[in-house]
């Protein structure tokens, strides 16, 4: 995220989070500082992503409530397995993707969440399971250079992106398995209610169609570098990448159709001794507040639609969860990830080296 | 050395036959998943040619380094300032460099030398380019160290006996720089085999390698018992790769010791 895109906005912000503080202390007025004195690890993915929770979900809650959250990052989920394994969990909260979710919860490494102190009626129930609760969610979408391609004359759907006639050049996609198959079966014609469970054979051979002219990414901030400098006219992208390019004047743009929707998760990885601290900071997460400051900060998506009232207007059509794009993007599944992620990868790496 | 690195690596290992259930299933869907065989594959190619290219760098570099004092100090921190730098950064920097309209393409087809932007990146060139940079140092330090170490009257002597500077260099000087040579090409050889960050950031869809599917194993499927079973592949290459390193060297070496 660039600096001054967000210096200039700095009073709205601040005065947002003032705003959302002063109300939630006084809503807990009545159990004034009920942690002072305990402190609790906010586990998160490190970089501006976690700047951006300190500063949103953290300090608003530790100002309320007087509890210390030290911060440790990035979240790896070796580590988070080995001590719950171990029995020496000293992460409390952590955000975790949807395919990790998923499984670590099948497999027993979270603490079940206590729904009476969380409010799960403020979240979309899309996003919530019985260990976490979903705090943002992001989208692939597909963006494309406006250099290359006219206001009037621009991929809008995966199925364009696979036509190397009417929109040539090169185009980018993700090196992983997850969202890639997604989309090169959606470009032929499936439909999205009936996408899983992914017919991968048929995702490799569409991807056969164009493999000769698809750049590769690992990683986000490669994917943002490689539209940026034009080494490919369009690609597969993280929304709020696109954003941040286009702040620090990229001339890109990005469709909402057929975007993949994924979310991240607040969990409480198993044997925590903090478990009522980090309950309550994951209920207050689940505010709008928070979620909001977060959107303004960082252009993650609340999972509490209340909070699109406090998200500044310039930045809401770049939101995934956006009401009006809801019957454009496609929730990916995170249950089918969980129980496929590894005999796909396997035959995605065998096709990958053909 | 037996307690702190021995027994982990061998508790790990351990797991490539316990994990999930005590048997062979890990050894047997090595086996039967051809796409493990690649990778393997892939790795060894990937890891010789970053050998093979750092050391015709390597050498005449720290040939010059050894022999020209002047130039010693500021040879040494060309090839250290990078060193010291994250891996990541320098990945990046590298694509800045290659890419069609980057640095390196703009210059060339400026000056007119090529009419199409040559594929410098996102396949196994940029491979090459991004871990033989990383890993030169490896190979140029020991060969200083035994360039310095030979004699400065051995190559005069050569010639004065008739030998050609051609000759010279191979009868005399490559034999007696040979272990330092050796050092570092294996060196080199067993960290190329453990790199994913380099293929993955500069390769393209075919150069995928076994260290990244090992990643993959520990940390998004928790599937230690694969990961386990590819790395006692990988340590089993290496130490059998090491041992014939080990044999082909002492031969000459010792031939022009003696």
């Amino acid at each position: 995220m660039s600096q001054t895109s967000h210096d200039s906005h700095r009073i709205g912000r601040r005065s947002l989070l003032a705003g959302g503080a002063t109300l939630f202390a006084a809503r807990a007025a009545h159990a004034q500082k009920r942690f002072e004195g305990q402190r609790i690890t906010y586990v998160s993915w490190g970089g501006a992503y976690q700047d951006g929770q300190k500063k949103a979900y953290c300090d608003p809650f530790s100002e309320a409530t007087g509890l210390r959250i030290d911060q440790d990052g990035p979240t790896d989920y070796a580590k988070l397995r080995l001590m719950v394994g171990s029995g020496r969990v000293v992460w409390d909260v952590v955000d975790v993707g949807a395919a990790f979710m998923h499984g670590a919860e099948q497999q027993n490494l979270f603490e079940k969440l206590d729904y009476s102190v969380i409010d799960r009626s403020r979240i979309d129930p899309r996003y919530v399971t019985e260990c976490g609760v979903g705090n943002i969610v992001f989208s692939y979408n597909l963006a494309y250079s406006t250099e290359r391609f006219t206001a009037d004359n621009h991929p809008r759907v995966w199925a364009d992106f696979w036509d190397l006639q009417r929109f040539p050049g090169k185009r980018m996609l993700n090196a992983s398995a997850p969202s890639t198959i997604e989309v090169a079966l959606l470009a032929d014609g499936v439909a999205p209610d009936k996408l899983y469970p992914l017919d991968i054979p048929r995702a490799l051979r569409k991807l056969d169609q164009i493999k000769d002219n698809i750049l590769w990414w690992e990683t986000n901030s490669q994917s943002q570098q490689i539209l940026v400098s034009g080494a490919a006219t369009m690609g597969m992208i993280n929304n709020g990448r696109v954003y941040d390019s286009v702040q620090k004047g990229a001339k890109l743009a990005l469709s909402w159709e057929q975007a993949i929707q994924s979310v991240d998760y607040l969990v409480i990885p198993r044997g925590s001794r903090n478990i009522a601290a980090a309950t309550a900071l994951i209920d207050y997460v689940t505010r709008p507040e928070p979620q909001a400051e977060f959107a303004n900060l960082m252009v993650f998506s609340p999972t509490n639609r209340e909070a699109f009232r406090l998200i500044r207007p310039e930045l809401q059509e770049w939101l995934a969860t956006n009401p009006a794009y809801a019957d454009k993007v496609v929730l990916q599944d995170g249950l089918y990830w969980r129980d496929n992620l590894d005999a796909v990868n396997r035959r995605w790496t065998a096709w990958r080296l053909t | 050395m037996a307690v702190v690195f021995a027994l982990p690596v061998g508790a790990l290992l351990m797991r490539s036959a316990s994990d999930p259930v005590w048997g062979l299933q890990n050894f047997r869907s090595l086996w039967e998943e051809p796409v493990y065989a690649s990778l393997i594959r892939n790795t060894v190619q990937i890891s010789l040619a970053t050998t093979i290219g750092c050391i015709l760098l390597a050498y005449p570099f720290a040939h010059v380094m050894a022999t020209q004092p002047r130039l010693t100090r500021l040879l040494t921190l060309v090839v250290l300032i990078p060193f010291w730098s994250s891996i990541l950064v320098r990945s990046f920097a590298w694509m800045v460099l290659l890419q069609n309209n980057g640095i390196i393409n703009e210059s060339l087809l400026w000056l007119g030398v090529i009419g199409q932007p040559l594929e410098l990146i996102f396949n196994r060139t940029g491979v090459l380019i991004g871990m033989v940079h990383v890993l030169l140092p490896f190979v140029v330090f020991p060969l200083y160290g035994s360039i310095r170490a030979m004699d400065p009257a051995l190559m005069p002597a050569a010639a004065c006996l008739g030998a050609g500077p051609v000759r010279a260099f191979l009868r005399v000087q490559l034999p007696l720089t040979l272990p330092g040579l050796a050092t570092g090409a294996v060196l080199v050889f067993v960290m190329a085999l453990g790199f994913f960050i380099t293929p993955a950031l500069l390769g393209g869809r075919r150069d995928a390698v076994i260290a990244r599917m090992i990643q993959l194993q520990v940390s998004q499927l928790g599937d230690w018992g694969m990961a386990a079973t590819l790395s006692l592949v990988l340590l089993v290459a290496t130490l059998l790769l090491l041992g014939a390193s080990q044999l082909l060297v002492r031969s000459p070496a010792r031939r022009v010791a003696e």
